[in-house]
């Protein structure tokens, strides 16, 4: 407790008085500043709560929990991020801290605020569309990804329709928010095994004709980050009859084998992890093996040339020449 | 790493054999115990001891050899030893540091990778040792095969890869490990750990394993032996030297051979069935490491090898001690499920109640630190010293004593003892100290 000045406010006062101070901004009238001035000053005494400062501990859990608990009555959390773009640079960040500090709160084995924010799915619908706007999305994509280590979040994120909008959020031209949604995108698709594979498998047509807009993207670095991904998606174990799927249809091949061909060689070198499981798939449908075997002489000696100063890596140049040897042998099905 | 380099640079030097890298430690480590008789038996009475420098101790050496043999007798902890210098060695671009341990295949000795100055651990494979233990050579080859394409938080990197045919050694340069979560509960109380620490490393084990389980590979050896750590206390997973991978296009993950410890070995592999479930393996042998690491016991044990097998044959685990509440009890259970489909996957062990929660730490209990060999808790670095060696050597061409001991004793201990020895006495040590400490760059500099 400071030695001067007045007593430390309670986690009632706070939250009421930050909600107040959240509350003007929005009306955004005359007394706008100081209402900016009061959400910085309030943020700012919330956040030491939880972290403690150079000189004071957090506060004890009694306190923390009571102002969880007045987070939740307000809802006042659903009103910072829908205001996020309203406060002050230190304000979001302190916003973001306030909001992962909460979220990973534990009373034995269960996550309170978790629970909370299932009830409140709007929270995740308005932090995903931050990546609207310039000026918040990295805030919001901070708190997002501590949201995704959540399984029941993440599932409700992956199925809800704003899911799709991160095809697009990826693709944006600025940089720094295409890649933060990408990360936040990749952790929705591989964090939580069963419950992706599960979500893939259900939503297998509408995902990779998403998807397949991202492979085919005019922006090198999304072609480049898409690719990898589908690689590692495709050779995970967890996703095995989403493998299976991708690489009985002739479509994708041929996709592949255009970007085994792309300008860019490290494009060349994700698709060729793709491309070796549909010819290392021992059940391969007649369309696929109709097009490796019209490709045949073609695709031996592109191979035999691809990337040979690769001489360091023996794995992929077993690979390859396990491809080569695969391919050598192909025999058209008899009927 | 070409490996005619490595080939090259070894055979060019003459080299002290590793075995007398293992002799220098021993002597170095016997004055430093002297030093402790000497403060406790010393600081009393301090004007008792003479100081003579190097010269008056040779004299005096001659002249009791001469004169009186059979009063000169000295106890064992004074002794000191005419050891070999730490003689720095190079494999490749690393410089060798000392032995982190022992394996039935070789030494693993700590480096220093001279480019980028990471700190790395090797594992020394001696052709002669590997054709002694059965599928030998053909588990390195696999190990080095898996651990190429694996990359994970929790499993061992595999760094480098050398040769040296001449001497038929095999070098594979590894992520720097300070302890083994085996050695570790050896060491503890009750050869166990708390449970908040056993929660640590069992989630650090699943995200590890479940990444294992995504890339199609099994490690049918999974127990405390084979789980490391790093100064920061990231587990990581070693030894896939029995790991098998996976058929990538068969939807079933069966394995047929089981070569792991029998301790860990589930009752399907104890039985001597012809295939099994891969994944399931891993499961019940990360339960029986759970039950290992939270209790300090065992889930069946046996007088021996055969006994043991027949017991986990008959699937009937101890059950866990109550003392370890429900929610473990429960788990354990679950996790040495005789059926193997019964056993839960990875990621319903993560929803289970006792992996939800972090355990307290209870009152009295405490971490367990890993310990290093030379009972540096700090684990600093073991190739300095060859380094100073190499490049700021003195003439002298032995040790005294008084040399070691302050070679041994970082700057605050020693310090302390001078301060408690007598004015005459303490300006002698601090010049000693000086002059000793001339030969550490750090001090030169000043």
């Amino acid at each position: 407790m400071p030695l001067f000045g007045k007593s430390q406010k309670s986690p009632a006062e706070l939250v009421r008085s930050l909600k107040d101070a959240v509350t003007a901004l929005e009306r955004g009238d005359k007394k706008a500043e100081k209402a900016q001035e009061d959400v910085s000053k309030n943020l700012v005494l919330i956040k030491n709560m939880l972290y403690g400062t150079s000189d004071a501990e957090p506060q004890t859990d009694i306190i923390v929990a009571q102002l969880a608990q007045e987070l939740y009555n307000t809802n006042l959390l659903l009103l910072l991020i829908q205001n996020l773009n309203r406060i002050d640079f230190e304000g979001k960040k302190d916003v973001a801290q306030v909001f992962n500090n909460v979220l990973r709160r534990q009373i034995g084995t269960r996550s309170p605020t978790v629970e909370y924010i299932c009830t409140k799915p709007e929270i995740l619908f308005t932090l995903m569309s931050g990546y609207e706007h310039q000026e918040i999305a990295s805030n919001c994509g901070t708190m997002l990804r501590e949201c995704a280590r959540y399984e029941a979040l993440a599932k409700i994120m992956l199925y809800s329709d704003d899911f799709y909008n991160f095809f697009r959020y990826v693709e944006v031209s600025t940089f720094d928010i295409a890649s933060d949604a990408f990360s936040t995108f990749k952790e929705l698709l591989t964090r939580h095994k069963m419950l992706c594979a599960e979500f893939l498998e259900a939503n297998y047509d509408k995902v990779f004709s998403h998807y397949q807009r991202l492979l085919n993207s005019e922006n090198y670095v999304t072609r480049r980050q898409s690719l990898k991904l589908l690689g590692e998606l495709l050779l995970d174990r967890h996703n095995f009859s989403i493998m299976t799927r991708y690489i009985t249809n002739p479509d994708n091949l041929k996709l592949m084998m255009n970007m085994l061909k792309e300008k860019s060689r490290n494009i060349q070198f994700e698709a060729f992890h793709v491309f070796k499981v549909f010819v290392a798939n021992p059940n391969k449908p007649k369309p696929i093996l109709d097009i490796l075997l019209r490709n045949q002489d073609k695709l031996v000696d592109f191979l035999t040339k691809f990337h040979t100063d690769r001489s360091e890596d023996e794995q992929f140049n077993d690979e390859k020449a396990y491809l080569i040897k695969q391919i050598k042998e192909l025999k058209p099905v008899e009927h | 790493m070409d490996p005619r380099m490595c080939r090259k640079i070894s055979s060019s030097e003459s080299l002290p054999d590793a075995d007398n890298v293992e002799y220098e430690i021993s002597n170095i480590t016997a004055p430093q115990e002297s030093e402790d008789n000497f403060l406790i038996e010393g600081s009393p009475e301090p004007n008792s001891v003479t100081w003579l420098d190097d010269d008056q101790i040779d004299e005096l050496d001659l002249n009791l050899d001469q004169t009186n043999l059979f009063f000169h007798r000295v106890d064992s902890a004074d002794i000191i030893y005419r050891s070999k210098k730490k003689k720095c060695k190079m494999v490749g671009k690393y410089v060798m540091g000392d032995v982190l341990g022992e394996g039935s295949y070789g030494k693993v000795k700590e480096m220093l990778d001279s480019e980028s100055l990471c700190r790395r651990a090797v594992k020394i494979l001696k052709k002669r040792k590997l054709r002694r233990i059965p599928n030998g050579e053909q588990n390195v080859q696999r190990e080095i095969q898996l651990l190429r394409i694996l990359r994970h938080k929790n499993v061992i990197e595999l760094v480098d890869v050398m040769y040296n045919d001449e001497k038929q050694k095999m070098y594979l340069v590894m992520e720097f490990c300070v302890g083994v979560l085996q050695d570790m509960l050896e060491s503890s109380p009750g050869k166990k750990f708390p449970q908040r620490q056993a929660h640590d490393y069992f989630t650090q084990l699943l995200d590890g394993l479940e990444y294992l389980h995504g890339q199609g590979v099994v490690h049918k050896d999974i127990k405390p032996g084979n789980l490391l750590l790093t100064l920061d206390q990231t587990l990581k997973i070693t030894d896939f030297g029995v790991a098998e991978a996976l058929d990538m296009f068969s939807p079933e993950d069966t394995c047929y051979t089981g070569q792991g410890s029998p301790a860990f070995q589930p009752p399907e592999i104890a039985n001597g069935a012809e295939q099994f479930s891969g994944t399931k393996v891993d499961i019940w042998s990360s339960g029986v490491t759970l039950y290992n690491m939270t209790t300090g016991r065992y889930p069946f044990e046996g007088d021996n090898v055969y006994r043991l097998l027949e017991a986990i044959g008959r699937g009937e685990p101890a059950p866990p001690p109550s003392s370890l509440g429900p929610a473990l009890g429960a788990l354990l259970s679950h996790m040495l499920k005789r059926d193997p489909s019964l056993r839960p996957t990875v990621q319903e062990i993560r929803r289970h109640a006792w992996v939800q929660a972090t355990p307290p730490l209870e009152s009295g209990e405490r971490m367990v630190m890993p310990r290093s060999r030379r009972s540096d808790e700090l684990h600093s670095s073991t190739v300095i010293p060859y380094l100073v060696e190499r490049h700021y050597a003195s003439a002298q061409e032995y040790f005294t004593e008084h040399d070691l001991r302050h070679d041994m004793g970082e700057g605050g201990s020693r310090t302390l003892s001078t301060a408690e020895l007598s004015d005459g006495e303490s300006t002698r040590q601090k010049r000693r100290w000086n002059s000793s400490c001339g030969r550490l760059p750090s001090c030169r500099l000043t």
